[in-house]
């Protein structure tokens, strides 16, 4: 592969940097400079990440793996960056989530903050180096940059309830990070590499010492990556976050539980996957548990919570759950179920997200509480005047993504959540694939998976239901609210997206059924990462020899 | 040594949990100090103890068993810096939670008494 | 691809019907008479090869790995159930036309429609299990959307709210059971899935496959105990009403049973789980549509008894009683949906629909007034009209069923023939009598095309009620054929059969209503009572509101008792689950443990670690109160550590360490003056006392496990040998290819340099999130005023602003000495950063160096002073230095190596001689920058604060009473 091609591997994670330094030399008062400059690079961005989405598919590189040696040093020992159908896919929503936010954030939050922008191009940066380094420490670091950006773009705009729910976002990631500091220490401690690839091969052969570092060490990171990806009992901050954070970041933050999701796949099936079956079967096991009591406690909070951030944030918790679970029973087919599912909740939650803002301004709370007591009282008022109340078009597209997110998110038919749903169950019930007289019978966690999410769906037709009769129905003369063409762009972007994912099944599935494959088989990316050589001759070595 | 050491680790870790577990800001940013420290520590540590032994290869060829680990010490100068980072960060949140919420608590509320 | 046309056309004109402007009522009925009209032709030319009986197939791959695909399958049964689908569809349409108010915005109404239309005919028409679950949902939706066409009104969303919640729940359940047949079957294509029905119910899942699907069928045809939602539903408009109720909505229930029936029917369970909902059902809806005042309402629940009938035919699950089911289907169908169109019509002239009300109707609407008297008493079951067929039909399956031995379903039957006859003439009524003069309006005849469709449809009902055999015979064949197959039974539709118990048990029913009802109304007083006796008590409606009412709030305790909002909780979760983690994982391989051996500790080492310890303990114990103490301790702890890092051969660590405690320190002194007086002593009571020391010893406790696992691991790793790492690969190659002796700058520079890249983009990030932050803020007013160290008026230095104090000042002094020292401090960092690459140093270390330098200045001569003397823009510094990083990263990109390769450069200068330049110095420089750059912008950001705060009215300047406060 042309030296060339191998630099796009770099280019998600430069490019952001690159445009974050050039927007913080220009002064706040060239907004719409700012912007311009800052949705060029972005969609600069989905531009690499398509194309490396393509090449990674159509194995451009080996198997499908492309390795970049930054520093031109072998992969043990220099920072290798690997881009695979996994790491490309999720590039490719990051960066669409990242367009339709910024082109929301156009119209308001992007002048709520002096360095938004800078700061949105690196938390890109942040979140695309997480998903394409292949070294742990510099996961790390990429969490950090990550992490700082989501700190600063959550504190935009001086309000005391974002003051305070960034206080616990804060100090849970702060303690979170020196876990996964910990946990990496343990694990050089055990392996003397820092390199997943190279991790997974030494892991193989391993003496007892050794191990019980190793597996300590797995441990303690394990944790950091839950707490990120909001497992329960170690994501409360989600909800409260989520409903303080502006619409635009917490898009964005919707995608920065998916990365703790990934990070957990990545390094699961890379270097846990030959260990001895009984610690694969008890971590499992504990990684199903955990995702099915999150589901639960998602559920719950979903059906309890009245307003509409809260209610974001649990059905953020609850895909979260699901995948996790999904992740945990590891069958091949369960893992290419829930990357559909990951990608099509995603894109969801997003769209959900933004829309949230719009609703509100409709919202009269007067008329919902009233509507309350109705139902509570189970009264009738006079049906006197029985001709229907016009709706405008503005309200009419609220109502319509509402409709289309609600749908997806609760996984009715006939969107991507239903889609996504259907496909989970079919390959918990029939990992092998359907055919006649199969006596496979699935286990208790399979059917508690099934149960739950099928109740977690219920609870979301239930609460979403509730809240859109009251926000859409339930006021009699609701002002249709002042759309902006840059914020129903994103949304319905996101949904359009959602809705053709959903005609091309098909395809899609397809596409994860062969993502899922080549992380079942690691020794394909190993080989590939190690055996990468570096260029030759190092024009360092020349002169100092003298 | 080793065991002193350890013990220390262990020190420094338990007043820093001990500290971030307190309502007030001000605790709580001093025990991530001490976590941090404990945490350098102990990335350090895992290169092993070696006195007098300065990654310092001054002349050619090198002799490895002659010099510490590197790698750790790397690793505790970015964890340093990111650390260093992080606690100004936090340093300014708190004081900004002081400013709008009017309280030094960590939930920005006083718990009703 | 016809069926495709068929399927695929409803919902386009959906779409088409939503664009067309608001008050385009004749526009809209045209357009979707003109798709039901397409859709009529269609199923038309279908006609000939359903007659022989052939199955149309037309299929799509979707998903084909998954077993979903598009399927769209018709044979007789979906042909007769498009039939009635369509057919009702164009009446009510025509109706809907002149039902639907001028003010009415009608694109919605007939979008909806349509859509509502193409689901059912999905239903319908599906040939895979989980489309037909798709559509199935689909249905539900549009049927909440337009039973919540009025949503203005609180019955009208809560009647939607109710069914489309008891629908979709079925739906889920009907998902469930759908899977788990396909799990059995090993196929979803309703082929397969119809030949092996013997796989089906031979297996063990057979029951909560079974008992799964009849909940999807059961919630959506209101089967008992689910059939409230149905008279909820009738807040709709009535025209929807009578396309729902009469003929689809509730029907693909009763579709779903039907398809299903040659796979899940013929066990006792089946028999009893879908009879028994039957039987219960019509027993129930007929009993209480007796007692309705409300036409629509009477009619709900008639309908509700009527799918009770057609259930309890099913759950019989002879092939008679196959035949009596599709054909009352059809004939239900017919009168129903003339009814409700008549009671629309009846509402829509007399502005009611009160049946104690309304009286004497015939002298003022004489048509309608027949044509809702005959279709009443087809409901009623009258001979010569197409109820009594299929009733008659009933009755002798109930014979068949309960042999002489059980006779309990027989009397079900006559008491729901009874029931029912009793509330037709509940229904009839309002045509008799004197006409009311206390009506909104006064009723009159509804215009000719308004009336046309139950006209059409009464004909029907006399058509086929009078030669059955010719007008609906070969339409009931082919369904019947379809689903019984080969097992099809003989069966005579003809209206005499010659005198037999049927017959006699038709008669005894009409008799016993008619009696019935005069008995209710004498003695009972009908027309008064206002609620249904016995049954009274259970309201569907406070019933759903409260349940839902429930889930609410029951969720959310439990939300609050499952989560928390604070964050100490949180915090403490995390490192408890974290301990048990490590604590798990750690204990698999004990025998580890048992082979260290110790090690002696070293003296003075062991010392200085007591003193770190103590100053970390203290600072633990003194954080509280005594805030400046706490922090001159950790900085002790942070001494330690440094010296410690320099004792183990680190020293650029130690270094490092120093420069950062030393800014953290400025920082933080910084911040304290802004936090608030902590009062030693906070009164509490008992209880809450207790509580805290229960708080603090869990905490303290968790603490010191918390240690002890660090120390323990810690300990472990150190007695274990270390094995082969890559350390010694950087050792090697440090020197000879990084061009550089002091191997962990090199490491930082050059091997791991993109770590360092992200490590200053983090400074950067951060730098920028504080200046962010402060720009705006200003700090609590109450910690504005000075310190009374500052204002006692006998220190002269009090009157003085910090720039006076700095120039003239008492400060005066010390800023020389400071402003001298400057340029040494600078000479240093330059120093400091040259020698990085080869001893301890390096860009990180300079540019900290270079900012304390410069902080210096700040804290002696104050802000004002110090920046009116020197500007330097940390943006700037923060920025270019990410690109000078960046850019010496992309040269080697250039040169044609990857990212960040470092080159040395040679040449020789005059004086300086030879000198070589590693690529990796402009990367430290950039790092260099950075970091000067962000400390500069978060100190001043810092150091702002104090200016501003000192910008205050004089007033609130003077000295606060010293209140316990701080010691500093």
């Amino acid at each position: 592969m042309s030296f060339w091609a191998d630099q796009l591997i770099l280019l998600p994670i430069l490019l952001p940097l690159l445009f974050a330094a050039a927007l913080v030399l220009l002064s706040g008062r060239q907004q719409q400079l700012k912007f311009a400059i800052n949705l060029t690079g972005t969609l600069a961005l989905l531009i690499t990440a398509i194309t490396l989405f393509w090449m990674t598919d159509r194995e451009v590189w080996p198997n499908g793996v492309g390795v970049y040696l930054a520093a031109n040093w072998q992969a043990p020992f220099g920072i290798a960056l690997v881009v695979d159908r996994l790491s490309a896919l999720m590039l490719t929503l990051a960066s669409v989530i990242a367009v339709a936010a910024l082109i929301f954030s156009y119209r308001r939050w992007s002048r709520a903050g002096v360095h938004f922008h800078s700061l949105f191009q690196f938390l890109l940066a942040g979140i695309n180096g997480s998903f394409i380094t292949g070294d742990l420490f510099n996961l790390f670091v990429f969490f950090e940059i990550m992490l700082a950006a989501s700190y600063g773009l959550l504190l935009l705009g001086l309000q005391p309830n974002r003051i305070r729910a960034s206080m616990q976002y804060v100090v849970v990631n702060l303690v979170a990070s020196s876990f996964f500091l910990i946990g990496v220490a343990l694990i050089y401690a055990a392996a003397g590499t820092l390199n997943m690839a190279d991790l997974a091969v030494r892991a193989a052969a391993m003496n007892d010492s050794e191990r019980l570092l190793l597996e300590t060490g797995a441990a303690v990171l394990a944790i950091a990556f839950l707490t990120k990806s909001a497992m329960w009992p170690l994501g409360f901050w989600l909800p409260t976050t989520y409903a303080a954070a502006a619409p635009p970041v917490a898009a964005m933050l919707v995608l920065m539980t998916k990365v703790g999701v990934y990070v957990l796949l990545r390094l699961w099936l890379l270097v846990f996957a030959d260990q001895p079956e009984s610690l694969n079967a008890i971590s499992g096991t504990a990684l199903v548990v955990g995702g099915l009591l999150t589901l639960t406690y998602g559920t719950i909070g979903l059906l309890g919570s009245q307003e509409l951030g809260r209610m974001a944030g649990f059905s953020a918790i609850i895909s979260s759950g699901t995948l996790l679970a999904a992740i945990g029973y590891g069958e091949p087919k369960v893992i290419s179920a829930a990357l559909f599912y990951l990608v099509s909740s995603t894109l969801a939650v997003g769209a959900f997200m933004l829309l949230m803002e719009l609703v509100e301004r409709i919202r009269k709370p007067s008329a919902a509480m009233l509507a309350l007591t109705m139902e509570a009282f189970a009264i009738d008022d006079a049906p006197e005047e029985s001709a229907g109340v016009v709706i405008p078009a503005a309200m009419a597209f609220l109502g319509l993504s509402f409709f289309a997110c609600a749908l997806i998110i609760a996984g009715l038919p006939p969107l991507s959540g239903f889609i996504a749903k259907f496909s989970l169950f079919h390959a918990l019930l029939n990992p092998a694939g359907l055919f006649i007289g199969n006596l496979y019978s699935a286990g208790p966690l399979a059917w508690g998976m099934l149960a739950l999410i099928i109740l977690s769906g219920l609870a979301a037709i239930i609460s979403l239901m509730r809240f859109g009769v009251r926000a859409f129905w339930a006021v009699p003369d609701a002002k249709p609210p002042r759309l902006h063409l840059t914020e129903a762009l994103p949304i319905s972007m996101l949904l359009l997206l959602c809705i053709s994912i959903s005609i091309a099944a098909g395809p899609t599935s397809r596409y994860m059924e062969r993502t899922s494959a080549a992380l079942h088989e690691p020794q394909l990316y190993i080989e590939r990462v190690l055996s990468s050589p570096a260029r030759p001759g190092v024009p360092g070595t020349a002169g100092v020899e003298q | 040594m080793e065991a002193v050491i350890a013990i220390a680790i262990g020190v420094l870790f338990a007043s820093g949990v001990w500290l971030i577990l307190r309502p007030r800001t001000f605790q709580v940013i001093i025990g991530l100090l001490l976590i941090s420290y404990a945490v350098n520590l102990f990335i350090f540590i895992m290169g092993r103890l070696t006195v007098n032994k300065p990654p310092l290869t001054l002349e050619n060829p090198v002799d490895t068993g002659l010099f510490a680990d590197p790698v750790t010490q790397a690793l505790v100068l970015t964890a340093i810096v990111i650390g260093f980072a992080t606690t100004a960060l936090y340093l300014v949140l708190l004081l900004t939670s002081r400013g709008l919420t009017g309280t030094d608590h960590v939930d920005g509320k006083e718990p009703r008494q | 691809m016809l069926l495709l046309i068929l399927t695929l056309i409803p919902f386009i004109g959906c779409l088409l019907a939503a664009l067309l402007p608001v008050n385009a009522r004749n526009r809209e009925a045209w357009l979707a008479a003109a798709i039901g009209l397409i859709g009529l032709i269609i199923i038309g030319i279908q006609f000939p090869q359903i007659n022989n009986g052939e199955v149309i197939r037309y299929q799509i791959d979707w998903m084909p790995e998954y077993g979903l695909n598009l399927v769209l399958r018709m044979d007789g049964l979906a042909w007769l159930f498009c039939m009635l689908i369509i057919g009702i569809f164009l009446l009510v349409v025509v109706y809907a036309r002149y039902y639907m108010s001028p003010e009415d915005p009608v694109p919605r109404f007939f979008a909806f429609l349509l859509a509502f239309m193409g689901s059912m005919l999905g239903v319908v028409l599906s040939g895979n299990l989980i489309q037909l679950v798709m559509f199935w949902e689909l249905t539900s939706l549009s049927s909440f959307l337009l039973i919540g066409y009025w949503h203005h009104r609180a019955d009208a969303r809560r009647g939607a709210r109710m069914a489309f919640t008891v629908t979709a729940t079925g739906g889920l359940c009907l998902l469930a059971g759908v899977l788990m047949m396909g799990h059995i079957i090993g196929s979803y294509d309703l082929d397969v899935v119809l030949a092996s029905g013997e796989t089906l119910r031979d297996h063990a899942w057979y029951l909560p496959t079974l008992i799964l699907v009849a909940l999807g069928a059961l919630t959506k045809s209101a089967q008992f105990p689910f059939h409230f939602w149905l008279p909820h539903a009738m807040a709709a408009p009535t025209p929807v009403s009578a396309y729902l109720h009469s003929a689809t909505m509730v029907k693909a229930g009763i579709f779903l049973l039907m398809r299903l029936w040659p796979v899940l029917s013929g066990t006792p369970e089946w028999t009893w789980i879908i009879g028994g909902a039957g039987v219960c059902t019509l027993l129930i809806g007929s009993f209480i549509a007796i007692f309705q005042h409300d036409l629509k309402g009477l009619l709900a629940y008639s309908t509700i008894s009527h799918l009770g009938l057609i259930t309890a035919l099913l759950g019989i699950g002879t092939p008679l009683a196959m035949v009596a089911a599709i054909f009352h289907t059809l004939n239900h169908a017919t009168f129903k949906a003339s009814l409700f169109m008549a009671a629309g019509i009846i509402d829509h002239e007399s502005g009611t629909r009160d049946i104690r009300k309304l009286r004497g109707l015939y002298k003022l609407m004489p048509h309608t007034a027949t044509l809702a008297i005959v279709a009443s008493a087809a409901m009623a079951g009258v001979p010569f009209l197409n109820g009594f067929l299929s009733k008659e039909m009933f009755f002798a399956e109930t014979l068949l069923v309960g042999s002489s031995s059980n006779w309990w379903m027989p009397l079900a039957a006559v008491t729901m023939g009874v029931f029912s006859v009793a509330y037709s003439l509940r229904f009839i009524n309002v045509f008799f009598g004197k006409p009311p003069t206390d009506l909104p309006k006064t009723p009159h005849e509804p215009p000719r095309w308004m009336r046309f469709p139950v006209e059409v449809l009464v004909v029907c009902c006399l058509i086929v009620g009078i030669i059955p055999s010719w007008s609906v015979g070969p339409l009931l064949h082919n369904s019947v054929q379809s689903v019984l197959g080969d097992q099809t039974p003989y069966y005579s539709l003809a209206l005499w059969h010659g005198f037999n118990v049927p017959l006699l048990m038709s008669f005894v029913a009409l008799g016993g209503g008619v009696l019935l009802y005069l008995i209710l109304r004498t003695r009972f007083g009908l027309t008064q009572r206002t609620r249904t006796p016995m049954l009274y008590r259970f309201s569907g409606k406070e019933a759903y509101e409260s349940t839902m009412l429930e889930l609410r709030s029951a969720a959310s305790r439990l939300e609050r008792l499952l989560g928390t909002r604070r964050l100490q909780p949180q915090l403490v979760l995390l490192v408890s689950v974290c301990l048990a983690a490590a604590v798990t994982a750690a204990a698999t391989a004990p025998q580890v443990w048992a082979t260290l051996e110790p090690t002696t500790p070293h003296m003075p080492f062991a010392v200085l670690w007591l003193i770190g310890c103590s100053c970390a303990v203290a600072a633990a114990w003194q954080a509280k109160y005594h805030r400046l103490a706490a922090l001159s301790l950790v900085g002790g702890a942070g001494l330690v550590v440094c010296l410690t890092f320099l004792w183990l051969s680190a020293p650029d660590l130690a270094l490092t360490q120093l420069m950062v405690e030393t800014v953290t320190t400025v920082l933080i002194l910084l911040g304290l003056r802004w936090l608030p007086p902590r009062l030693l002593s906070i009164e509490q009571d008992k209880a809450e006392a207790i509580l805290t020391r229960t708080r603090r010893s869990r905490d303290f406790i968790l603490a010191v496990c918390a240690g002890l696992a660090m120390a323990a691991i810690s300990y472990l790793v150190l007695m274990l040998p270390a094995g082969a790492g890559i350390g010694g690969f950087f050792l090697e190659r440090a020197l000879s290819e990084g061009g550089g002796s002091n191997v962990v700058n090199v490491l930082l520079v050059d091997f791991r340099g993109f770590d360092t890249m992200g490590e200053i983009a983090v400074l950067g990030i951060v730098a920028l999130t504080v200046y962010g932050l402060l720009r705006r803020f200003r700090p609590a007013s109450e910690s504005m005023a000075l310190p009374p160290q500052q204002t006692n008026l006998t220190d002269p230095a009090a009157q003085q602003t910090p720039t006076e104090q700095a120039e003239s000042g008492y400060l005066m002094i010390p800023g020389v000495y400071l402003r001298l020292l400057l340029p040494m401090i600078l000479v240093c960092a330059v120093y400091f950063f040259m020698r990085g690459h080869n001893l301890p140093g390096g860009g990180f270390v300079a540019g900290l160096l270079f900012s304390v330098g410069i902080i210096i200045q700040y804290m002696l001569a104050g802000t004002l002073w110090v920046e009116s003397r020197l500007h330097l823009q940390p943006h700037r510094w923060l920025a270019l230095g990410l690109v000078i990083a960046v850019i010496t990263g992309l040269g080697a990109v250039v040169v044609g190596y990857p990212f960040l390769t470092s080159h040395t450069a040679h040449f020789s200068l005059p004086l300086l001689g030879e000198l070589h330049l590693p690529s990796a110095f402009f990367f430290d420089l950039g790092v260099f920058s950075v970091v000067v750059g962000a400390t500069m912008l978060i100190l001043t950001a810092l150091a702002h604060q104090s200016i501003r705060s000192h910008r205050l009215p004089l007033a609130a300047a003077e000295p606060v009473v010293p209140t316990g406060k701080e010691e500093n």
